[in-house]
């Protein structure tokens, strides 16, 4: 047995440890030059795209129309918070390895894992520290959103905290990533490595993969910028949200596992494989939950209000048949105009694509290709047609539902905006970079001493 | 009552007043062989000294008894109960040898760290800073310190521990002669006032002046265990230094 002093040793505060791992985080220089590359990068993608949105805007002037596509989530805030994914992606690796991977190569974390905390709030108060380092890095993008409203630009609420909310799991599961690499590599360097494997592995998975058919397709899922997709949309999908939690806490607790020097290398497997079964099971579950909110100002991803209330009328099963290859650009067309907005609105749905193991190629010389076969309550209906204005009155019809009147006065009238941000680029080329340094330099003061601690022989 | 029964007896006793107890330790690295059926114990409040050459398995042993490195057989027993692998810590504090950590912040800040963990109030921290002459440095980055003061450093986060027991490797490494008399006296005084001191040290000469009793350690073997006094009897050598003890005992 342990003596009653030993386990009073094991109850450490936490304060101390997060105070800690924050000023390790800010005493590199890694989180510093993040900063510094994002400033100019977010400021040119902000110049750029009120320059395009400016231009678009002229044109829309006098059509409403052309004014209703023009959305500042679209046309402002998704192309500048792409400089934030960018360096995410690339830079923001080094800053959770290293709050990590530089106690291991010290080897203060030989002395860390013999304080009284448990390896997982160690771990924990790691993920903290690395959240707050995100939070730190995305000064410039906030600058942007006061920026924007200061030219007279228009933010709707819900769909900018939903981006935010996805670049914020992304960054968290990009450090999760990176902190795992750190936690199973010697070197700061190998974690690096393993790091960037996943992320720009991800790019390759992107560009390599996506749009081909069957297993190709679904491994091009795996990629990790499908996380932002539909937050970049305007779309807050529990399953999604559920799923990035998970893999997030995934990694964290792989950290954990892979953290202490001196668990056997069995353990750690035999952990890490219960690890990753738990992963897959909440990962399993969560392809399950079909709940999703559409937070986009301009409804993108529903269909107009007045069919969204009649499809959620319908309660038998639809079944849809899609004679179309997945790379096909129609299929694509139909994935965002009906599918996804009816698997949003129907509760029970069921997309069978005909074409799987086909090639677009191949497929062409079949005339059936290109067919869209809605089956509903025993009856059927064909089109060829990928838009909703076609597919819903089908369904309409096949559900012996007249076609309901579309609600006056709920278009999405479009924010057109002509503005000058020429100045902008002094704030994020010149001032910006300026506080931070006046920032990073300030960090790096001499702390007060307390006098009962200096006052001493001062032997030397 | 055998004789085997009654030695038996002595050592159990020996155990149960002793706090620390390594059973059989043994660690391999592939085919070398680091440590070979470790047994010994830590008394309460004394400093045991291990000694070896370089290579003998110094190091891995006080890893292996911290919890730091897994080894392959063996345990730890706390007053006779073996310690789990995730309890080390709360018996035991390990310093290991050669550690700049955290060099990019300030000394005070790494002390403070400490401090607060254990809960210690600023006179406890300031005693401690002044025993082992840290003062001068409290504003300058660990990165810039001295091998001295970064040894000094160390020594102050390992007094601020709060385990009976403190393992550190090579606690002299770095030290002149004078600075190694004031911190084998500041090491006695911390023995005296209750925790028990494991240090391995390869110069024969300090460890003679501090150790109570040691551990000669060759090879990955223990050859031999006790006061000088006993080594010297099971040498053969009644008037040898330590140095002499050690070369006829390995």
């Amino acid at each position: 047995m342990r003596s009653p002093e030993l386990a009073a040793s094991r109850n450490a505060h936490m304060s101390p440890l997060l105070v800690k791992e924050l000023r390790d985080a800010l005493s590199g220089r890694a989180l510093w030059t993040m900063l510094f590359i994002l400033c100019p990068l977010v400021g040119y993608s902000f110049f750029q795209a009120v320059a395009l949105y400016s231009e678009a805007s002229a044109s829309a002037r006098d059509s409403p129309v052309l004014a209703s596509g023009l959305s500042p989530l679209d046309g402002v805030l998704v192309p500048s918070f792409g400089a934030l994914y960018l360096a995410v992606t690339l830079l923001f690796p080094f800053v959770a390895i290293r709050t990590l991977g530089h106690e291991k190569e010290t080897g203060a974390l030989r002395l860390l894992v013999q304080l009284p905390y448990r390896v997982p709030t160690l771990v924990v108060a790691k993920v903290a520290a690395i959240s707050i380092a995100w939070l730190i890095s995305i000064i410039p993008l906030v600058s942007v959103l006061i920026i924007w409203i200061v030219l007279g630009g228009h933010l709707y609420a819900p769909e900018t905290l939903n981006l935010l909310l996805g670049h914020l799991l992304y960054g968290l599961l990009v450090g999760a990533i990176a902190l795992f690499a750190a936690a199973v590599s010697e070197s700061a360097a190998t974690a690096a490595i393993i790091a960037l494997a996943f992320t720009i592995g991800s790019w390759v998975l992107d560009f390599g993969l996506a749009g081909q058919p069957g297993l190709l397709e679904w491994i091009s899922r795996l990629s990790l910028t499908q996380t932002l997709r539909s937050f970049e949309q305007g779309l807050l999908s529990l399953s999604l949200l559920l799923g990035i939690v998970a893999v997030i806490c995934g990694f964290t607790a792989l950290s954990a596992v892979w953290l202490h020097p001196g668990q056997r290398l069995q353990i750690k497997l035999s952990r890490s494989v219960i690890c990753v079964a738990i992963i897959a099971a909440v990962l399993a579950l969560a392809t399950q939950i079909r709940t999703s909110i559409d937070l986009s100002e301009d409804q993108r991803n529903s269909f107009p209000a007045a069919d969204q209330r009649a499809l959620a009328e319908l309660r038998e099963p639809l079944v849809i048949t899609v004679r179309l290859a997945p790379e096909d650009p129609r299929y694509v067309d139909l994935r965002r105009n009906v599918l996804s907005k009816l698997q949003r609105v129907l509760p029970n749905v069921t997309v069978r694509l005909a074409t799987t193991g086909q090639s677009m190629v191949g497929s062409t010389s079949d005339e059936a290709y290109g067919e869209i076969e809605y089956s509903y309550g025993g009856r059927l209906a064909k089109t060829r047609s990928t838009s909703h204005r076609e597919a819903l009155p089908l369904l309409y019809g096949l559900a012996g539902k007249p076609i309901p009147t579309p609600i006056a006065g709920e278009d999405y009238p479009g924010y057109p905006l002509i503005a000058g941000s020429e100045l902008t680029l002094l704030w994020f080329f010149a001032a910006l970079p300026l506080l931070i340094a006046i920032t990073w330099w300030w960090s790096r003061r001499v702390p007060r001493i307390p006098q009962q601690l200096v006052q001493d022989g001062g032997q030397t | 009552m055998t004789a085997p029964s009654v030695i038996r007896s002595l050592h159990l006793a020996e155990q149960a007043t002793a706090p620390i107890h390594i059973a059989g330790l043994s660690k391999r690295y592939g085919e070398q062989r680091a440590l070979i059926d470790v047994c010994f114990d830590v008394r309460a409040r004394e400093v045991l000294g291990l000694i070896g050459p370089n290579g003998a398995g110094k190091t891995t042993l006080l890893e292996a008894i911290a919890g730091i490195l897994p080894a392959d057989a063996g345990d730890v027993l706390w007053h006779g109960t073996p310690l789990s692998h995730a309890h080390r810590r709360d018996a035991i504090f390990y310093l290991p040898d050669g550690l700049r950590p955290w060099d990019d912040q300030f000394v005070v800040r790494v002390v403070e760290f400490f401090a607060t963990v254990y809960g210690h109030g600023q006179s406890r921290v300031a005693e401690t800073i002044h025993s082992v002459g840290l003062s001068p440095v409290l504003n300058k980055r660990i990165s810039a310190l001295s091998k001295g003061y970064g040894r000094r450093l160390m020594l102050v986060l390992a007094l601020l521990t709060p385990q009976p027991v403190l393992l550190m490797d090579e606690p002299f490494d770095g030290f002149d002669l004078r600075q190694t008399r004031e911190i084998m006296g500041v090491l006695r005084d911390v023995a005296s006032r209750g925790r028990s001191l494991v240090l391995a040290i390869h110069q024969l000469n300090d460890a003679e002046r501090i150790c109570d009793r040691f551990v000669l350690l060759a090879d990955g073997q223990v050859r031999g265990i006790g006061t000088l006094n006993e080594l010297r009897a099971r040498s053969g050598k009644a008037s040898a230094r330590l140095e002499d003890v050690f070369l006829a005992l390995t």
